[in-house]
Formats: C-alpha cells, sequence, structure tokens
C-alpha cells in the first residue's frame, strides 16, 4: 500500500499526540502548503475508458454538478477534429458488443459518432487452422426465423469513438468541468491537513499537473485535489504506481499485426444485403489468429497475431506479398503457411525466385476451400500496417482510498476476442454507477465502502473474460495432431451443435 | 472532583481501551465530560437518574472509536446499512413530507433542502456525516437527494466519538465547510440536556455555530421551550439506552418533544424474537470469520418490538404535548403515521429492505407527528 498518513487509516489519535506525530512531516516553505484546487473527480487519461466515464457522469443528472477535471497529454484538439475521407479507414479499431453500444447510447454519446463509418456484423466465423473445425456464432438461436438477424458486434475506429465522447462532453456546458489538454502529471503525493484553515487533506491524492513539454524549473505547476482519482491511464498506470497496487501477468511473446484491408466483392450476395461476417482463423503454427472484421464499403480491419519474428518478417513484405499472405492465412494449410512464411524475398520482381504471389495461386490449386471462406482482400491502405505487443495484465486490486482504475490501467488481455475496450467501458458504467448511488445515498465518492462496490461489481468478470482469452489463446498455440488439439475440435464442434451452451458464452462474452 | 475531570487520553489509554476489558477505559471516560471546544453552562457531574445514557454502553462504543471509521473495522455493518436510511428517510418523506415544504409558496418547495435534521446517538458520526454531504453549499439551490438537509445536529454522549466524528467530517471539504458554516454541529450532550431549558441551542448561544440564527431550527408555535426539528432520526440507539434510570418510552416521549408538528421521528432497531436471538447474538457476534458485530455490542432483551414501539410513540406523543397546565390526550395522535420495515443482512450482497422481516429481524420504523 502507498504510505496512507494517519487520517487515512481512520484511528483515533488525541490532539496533543497528534501534534508530535505530524510534526516531522510538516514541509517548510514550499507552496504545497497552498490550498489545491478541489475537484470531485480526476481523470487521467483521455482515451475511450476516460472519455466515457466523463461522458457518463456528465449524463446522469445526479452526477452531473460534480467538480470533474481530465488530464490527457496529448492534444484533445487533434482528437476532437479528427477526420478522415469516407473511403480510408483508420487501423486502431475495435469491435463493441451490444452492451457497450447500449452504454455508449443512454450516455447519450453514440448519436456523436459518424455512424457512417461504423459497420454492424450479425455473424461470427472461427475455425481451427490444424483440424478444420469450426463453430459460428449468431443469434439464430435466440430469434425467431422471421425476424431480422441479431447484431454481433460492432466495429468503430477508436478515433471516431473518442471524438464522439469529446462532443458529447462538450455538449453538457463546461460548468464544473475542466479539461487538461497536452498536460502530463508530473507527482502525484498525499495532501497536508490545512488545520485551521481548512479541511484535512492528508488522505487525499494531491495531482501536480504542467503542460507537456515545459521543464519543471521554469514552468509552475499547479496542483489539483482529488476526492476521487480515476487512473484511466493505461498499462503503465502513473496512478496504479502512485496507488501502490501491484499488477500481475505476462507477455504472450506475441504481436498482433493491424492492417486496413479492401475486400473483393463476395461470390455470393450477402443475405439480408447488409448481413457481414467477422473471420478469425486459428493457426496454432503460427503463434496465434488471424482476424478480419467488417468495415463500411467492403473494408475489413484485420488482426493477427502471431510471434514477433513473423510480425517483423510480415511488416517487411511489400504491400502484394503481405496481401498474399493474409489471403494465405485464411486457406492454406499450416505447412503450406509456415512453408510462406520463410520464403526470402525476391531481390527483383521479374526474377526467377518465386512471388508470394505466384506460391499461393499455385498451392490454392491443391487445397479444398471451406464455404466460410472470407472474401479475398485485395489491397492494403497504405500506412496502416502496424504492430504492438500482446499481453496480460491484470491489477491485484481495482481500488484504493480515492483511487479507482478503470480499462487497460486494470487489465490488458488478448485481443483474439475483441474484448479489451468492452471491458474498459463495463468498468467505466459500473464505476459511473457506483458514483451515482454514492451522491444519491450522501456517501464520499472515494470512500472505499463507496468503490468497494465498483470492484466487487467488475473485477470477476474481467478476470473471467481475461482469464478464457488466455486459455484460448494457450489451446490454439499447441500445433500437430495431438490429443489437444483433438480435445478442443471437439469441444468446438460440441458447442457448436448444442445451441443453449452456445447462448450462453455469447451471453458471456457480450455482457448480458 | 479532580478525579472526575476529564483527562486528555494519551494514546497509550486507547490502545489499552481498544484492546484491554471494556471497564478499562471507564475512569477516564465519565459519561457525561464537558467537552473543552463546547462553552456550556451545565455542571461536569450531573445526576445520572435523568439521563438515558447508560454507562456500559458508553464505554463500550468509545471503545470502538478508533477503528469506527475503518471500512473493514467492526462498524462495518453499520457502514453497510447506512445508504438504506438514506432511502428509508427518502421513503418517508415521499409519502407525507412535513409542513415546512407545504407552507412555503412555491411549487420547488418540495425539492427545495429545508429541513431541519437532528441525530440522536451519532457515534462516530456515520448518518450524520452522509447526511450533511448532501446540504447544497448554495442553500437556494435544490436539494442534491430526496432527503432534502438544510442542516443537521448530530448529538452523541460519547467525548471520544464526538472527537472522532468531528476529525472524520474534517476529510471532506464540502463537509468541513459545513461544520464552519454551522449547518452541520456536533454537540457531546445528551437529548435530556438539549431539550432542557438552558440547553445551548438557544439562539443566544454560542456552540460551535456561527452562522446566523435564521438557519437555526427555532422553538416553533407550541409549548416548546426547547429547539424543535424536522426530521429527528435514531438510528440503532433505543436498544442501547440506560434500562435502570430511564424507559424506552420516556426516551422515545423525549425525542417526539423534539420534533416539530408534522415532522418525522425516523429509527432502526430490531425486533426481540427468537431468530433475531440466534441472528444478532449468536451468529452476529461470533468469533471472525462469522461474526460482524464486536461482541457485547447488543442485549437481547433490550430489543424492541414494532407492536411495543408503535404503543410507545403514541404514548410519547401524548405525553409530548403535554403543557403544565393540560394533558396531551388522544387529540395528540391526529395525523400520526407509523411506518415500517423490515431490513436483514445477506453476507456477500449487503443489507436488503424485506417487507415482513420486521417481526422478527432489524427494521426501520418512523412517527410522524401530527400537525
Amino acid at each position: 500500500m502507498r504510505p496512507i498518513p494517519r487520517a487515512a487509516l481512520r484511528s483515533y489519535v488525541c490532539p496533543s499526540c497528534r501534534h508530535g506525530i505530524s510534526a516531522g512531516r510538516r514541509r517548510f516553505g514550499t507552496k504545497s502548503d497552498q490550498k489545491p484546487d478541489i475537484y470531485d473527480v480526476v481523470c487521467v487519461g483521455g482515451g475511450p475508458a476516460g472519455l466515457g466515464l466523463l461522458a457518463a457522469l456528465r449524463a446522469s443528472p445526479v452526477t452531473s454538478k460534480l467538480k470533474v477535471a481530465l488530464i490527457e497529454s496529448q492534444d484533445l484538439n487533434k482528437a476532437r477534429s479528427w477526420n478522415m475521407d469516407s473511403t480510408q479507414f483508420s487501423n486502431r479499431v475495435s469491435s463493441l458488443t451490444p452492451s457497450s453500444k447500449a452504454f455508449l447510447q443512454k450516455i447519450g454519446a453514440w448519436e456523436h459518432l459518424d455512424t457512417q463509418r461504423v459497420q454492424d456484423y450479425q455473424e461470427m466465423q472461427v475455425w481451427d487452422g490444424e483440424s478444420g473445425s469450426r463453430i459460428s456464432f449468431d443469434w439464430s438461436m435466440d430469434t425467431p426465423d422471421f425476424e431480422d438477424p441479431r447484431t454481433v458486434a460492432t466495429m468503430t475506429e477508436n478515433s471516431n469513438l473518442v471524438r464522439g465522447l469529446l462532443r458529447r462532453i462538450a455538449a453538457s456546458g463546461d460548468e464544473n468541468l475542466t479539461l487538461f489538454s497536452n498536460t502530463t502529471v508530473a507527482g502525484i503525493e498525499n495532501g497536508t491537513d490545512l488545520r485551521t484553515e481548512g479541511p484535512d487533506l492528508s488522505a487525499w491524492p494531491v495531482l501536480s499537473i504542467k503542460p507537456t513539454g515545459a521543464s519543471t524549473e521554469t514552468q509552475s505547476s499547479s496542483r489539483i485535489a482529488a476526492r476521487l482519482l480515476v487512473g484511466a491511464d493505461g498499462i503503465n498506470s502513473p496512478v496504479r504506481s502512485f496507488a501502490d497496487i501491484p499488477t500481475h501477468g505476462w507477455d504472450y511473446n506475441r504481436h498482433g499485426i493491424v492492417a486496413t484491408l479492401s475486400l473483393a466483392d463476395p461470390d455470393t450476395p450477402p443475405f439480408p444485403d447488409y448481413m457481414r461476417t467477422a473471420y478469425q482463423r486459428f493457426l496454432p503454427a503460427l503463434g496465434g489468429p488471424i482476424a478480419l472484421l467488417p468495415l463500411p464499403s467492403n473494408h475489413a480491419t484485420l488482426v493477427w497475431s502471431t510471434t514477433p519474428q513473423n510480425a517483423a518478417y510480415l511488416k517487411s513484405l511489400p504491400a502484394p506479398a503481405f496481401l498474399a499472405m493474409v489471403n494465405a492465412a485464411f486457406r492454406l494449410s499450416m505447412t503450406d503457411l509456415k512453408y510462406m512464411m520463410g520464403m526470402a524475398q525476391p531481390a527483383q520482381p521479374s526474377s526467377e525466385a518465386t512471388s508470394h504471389e505466384d506460391e499461393l495461386s499455385w498451392r490454392l490449386q491443391h487445397t479444398p476451400l471451406p464455404a466460410h471462406t472470407p472474401p479475398t482482400a485485395t489491397g492494403v491502405q497504405t500506412g496502416t500496417v502496424a504492430s504492438f505487443p500482446l499481453r496480460f495484465r491484470h491489477a491485484a486490486q481495482y481500488i484504493s482510498p480515492r483511487v479507482a482504475l478503470v480499462g487497460d490501467a486494470a487489465h490488458v488481455i488478448h485481443p483474439l476476442a475483441g474484448q479489451g475496450l468492452n471491458l474498459g467501458l463495463a468498468d467505466v458504467a459500473a464505476l459511473s454507477r457506483t458514483i451515482e448511488y454514492a451522491v444519491s445515498h450522501g456517501m464520499d465518492i472515494g470512500d472505499l465502502l463507496t468503490l468497494e462496490r465498483y470492484s466487487s461489481e467488475r473485477y470477476l468478470p474481467n478476470a473471467k473474460i481475461g482469464g478464457a482469452c488466455d486459455l484460448l489463446h494457450k489451446m490454439y498455440n499447441i500445433p500437430g495432431q495431438g490429443p489437444v488439439t483433438w480435445a478442443r475440435s471437439l469441444g468446438l464442434d460440441v458447442i457448436d451443435k448444442l445451441p443453449f451452451v452456445k447462448s450462453f458464452l455469447m451471453k458471456n462474452a457480450e455482457g448480458y | 472532583m479532580a478525579s472526575i475531570r476529564p483527562r486528555p487520553i494519551s494514546l497509550r489509554a486507547l490502545h489499552g481501551a481498544s484492546t484491554a476489558t471494556r471497564p478499562a477505559c471507564r475512569p477516564s471516560l465519565p459519561p457525561f465530560s464537558s467537552s473543552s471546544t463546547l462553552p456550556r453552562k451545565v455542571p461536569i457531574t450531573r445526576n445520572h437518574s435523568t439521563s438515558s445514557v447508560s454507562a456500559d454502553e458508553l464505554s463500550h462504543f468509545s471503545a470502538l472509536a478508533s477503528s469506527w471509521w475503518d471500512p473493514m473495522g467492526p462498524s462495518r455493518i453499520l457502514h453497510l446499512m447506512n445508504p438504506l436510511r438514506h432511502e428509508f428517510i427518502a421513503s418517508c418523506l415521499a409519502e407525507s413530507p412535513p409542513p415546512t415544504a407545504a407552507d412555503t409558496d412555491s411549487a420547488s418547495s418540495s425539492t427545495a433542502a429545508n429541513l431541519h435534521y437532528m441525530d440522536i446517538g451519532c457515534g462516530g458520526g456515520i448518518f450524520a456525516e452522509s447526511l450533511a454531504r448532501t446540504i447544497p453549499l448554495d442553500p437556494s439551490a435544490a436539494a442534491p437527494t430526496a432527503t432534502r438537509a438544510a442542516s443537521m445536529t448530530a448529538i452523541d454522549p460519547s467525548t471520544m466519538l464526538i472527537q472522532v466524528a468531528r476529525e472524520h467530517a474534517r476529510m471532506d471539504p464540502t463537509v468541513d465547510a459545513h461544520l464552519r458554516s454551522g449547518k452541520f454541529k456536533y454537540l457531546n450532550t445528551t437529548l435530556e440536556d438539549v431539550l432542557a431549558p438552558s440547553s445551548p441551542f438557544t439562539p443566544t448561544s454560542t456552540s460551535t455555530s456561527t452562522s446566523t440564527s435564521t438557519s437555526e431550527p427555532t422553538p416553533s408555535g407550541d409549548n416548546a421551550s426547547h429547539p424543535q426539528f424536522d426530521m429527528v432520526t435514531l438510528f440503532e440507539v433505543i436498544e442501547h439506552i440506560d434500562p435502570t434510570t430511564t424507559t424506552p418510552q420516556a426516551f422515545l416521549a423525549n425525542c417526539l418533544r423534539a420534533l416539530k408538528p408534522g415532522g418525522w421521528l425516523i429509527g432502526s432497531t430490531i425486533s426481540r424474537t427468537f431468530p433475531s436471538f440466534l441472528l444478532n447474538q449468536v451468529i452476529a457476534e461470533a468469533p471472525w470469520p462469522i461474526g460482524v458485530v464486536p461482541r457485547g455490542t447488543h442485549e437481547w432483551s433490550k430489543f424492541v418490538n414494532p407492536p411495543e414501539l408503535h404503543a410507545w410513540a403514541q404514548e410519547g406523543l401524548m405525553r409530548a404535548a403535554d403543557s403544565a397546565t393540560s394533558r396531551g390526550g388522544p387529540s395528540a395522535l391526529d395525523g400520526m403515521r407509523w411506518k415500517c420495515m423490515g431490513t436483514i443482512y445477506v453476507p456477500g450482497l449487503g443489507w436488503k429492505m424485506v417487507p415482513g422481516s420486521e417481526s422478527w429481524g432489524n427494521y426501520f420504523w418512523a412517527v410522524k407527528k401530527g400537525v
């Protein structure tokens, strides 16, 4: 635990003894004895989770009067004015479950998103590249035949979401709201007891904030005290460090490759015409699954989890070879793929060494294709091929006195189920509900008794989803035809044929 | 005389009190010590027979002072119950608001923060502080919660608990501001002292308050020569008063005297039944990890059943209407309301309102004084 002064530990010490105890703590001649600005909620981090919390607090009539602040080291004006051509898509795309979308609608943020740039999908095909056993996810078992297919998830660019949330916050007015853009947190420490002049803030986190790039000497930092400090500041959360909350986890030694692709028209037009499908194929020999998730106007976003060596190799390929590898990964056998992943790059396009494209078309002639093969990827948007390391982290606690962690600050999971952002938004929804309950019942929103409501609501579901993704990753990293492959394929086939089990799993994954 | 005077309680004595047997802290804690921060005219020693405070209970709860606000400490179960108190008060107000709201002409009076509260037996201030937090800093603003508090006066006979309560209240700038403005007061006194003619409440008194007398609860209308409040709360108190010096009925009558006509007296207690004996004496006070309440907190024989309470409240209302020359009589019951709601603690889920369970377990109750 972080060093919390006596006051926070709630023990009673008589005035004469307290004088002796606190004398050593007193600082001299610094401005830290001055009264800081007092906020009810200070959120560090202006990503989807942090902005989502702010938007939710501003949207509820109970919590809209709270004095809130958000600190973001990037320029929020850039995020606010983000714009992209309608045929171009950012490579940072997330899959929103219906419950996440419902939350965004409830707080009035969804209408501020550019809905031309979001794409629902109603079906998901998942199969094992080793054994070919397959499972398809859709809501057909829960909806009557004559009803329209229900949405499994909605693809949204993170920039679109962030811009929408910023617009929603702006629409709530600027009363009791401060957005510290381009601002970094220089330090967090416990406040001081103002004794006769004011309240005892010795258990309150006080942040020193300064504009990005300003040197410590020249620029005077301002100080703000938080009734509740929310860490939405990512995997290396400074708020979590301040609260001295340990985090457990491991690196997967895998990288996720993302890219925005354009697809060929499907062989058979979808029915109904708005019906879209997401595809995911597990490639045990290459270290993880490859997924193709639909975007508007026949575009798709790629997420390919693979080893760092494979990721580096794929990123070094020219666009046609990269596309050939993506198409191969959805079609060819593990043996073929392993061979193609090691192919030398032809020095000249016209040289006698065979190119990836030729290799793919020759090998496809000898590979039977299942019906659920995705449409061929025909183009890759320049500059969108990127990779990021995959990690698993889970904070030991989400709360500490006057501190709460949300989103990646609390948990980072494997992206194979596309649940990371959804868990973050679910955290935010739960925390805003907790704050609402506390305000309407006279509770201190920073008190542990308040925050434990949030923590008990979210810790187990997050651990469950994170653990399930970890288990899937590990199960689908065992190549070859062994007992594990046999067991996981049997499991997949059985689940696919038991509608109620599948429905149960889907409801769990989507937070219903 | 010097031996009775409260000595400054040292840290050592405090540790001794919390770990050793209960009577250990009694010598340093005379039940009716006068706090140095309160310029009061009451004598330092008082006759026991006029007070409802039990010395045993006082020492028991004072020994818990150091851990009163520990969210995982022995008072955790009380902290968990606190939000339900707000909900129960809100349900009473929704049913029948005190006339202060109706008197003031505008339509916004039903949402205005215009109710003056008194919390009797506030202890470390769990309820008092949470209610004080809902007092708007700007008095003209609409009340942020359905409890519509304008001021809170919290009293407790334990010097130590009042000290703990004040210390803790200072950790919240909002509550601290109310403490400084006098909208929120902690008084180390007994109900009998508040109702005494020389009470520190008389508007000329300079207690801890610096506020103008307009926000003070003032004697209203009838024969009251003492302060009266719109709302008087009595949470988990009536089962702790001293049966040797007073009766719960007399104590309840005093509570009702402190109530303005049309105000609500709201409390919570436990029924005296076999299930409540099992639950509150055997299970709840069992050693860790089963028990959730410190040993010796409750005495089953002091528990009160709802019909008893209802009858006492009726009797109390009539007695409260007594004046020097006439008796209140049954007309004092006109417009009276009685409300009762059982509540159960479910491990892992917390407190739940369960209608009907008042006849055998914990319950909230409320009495509305007729206008």
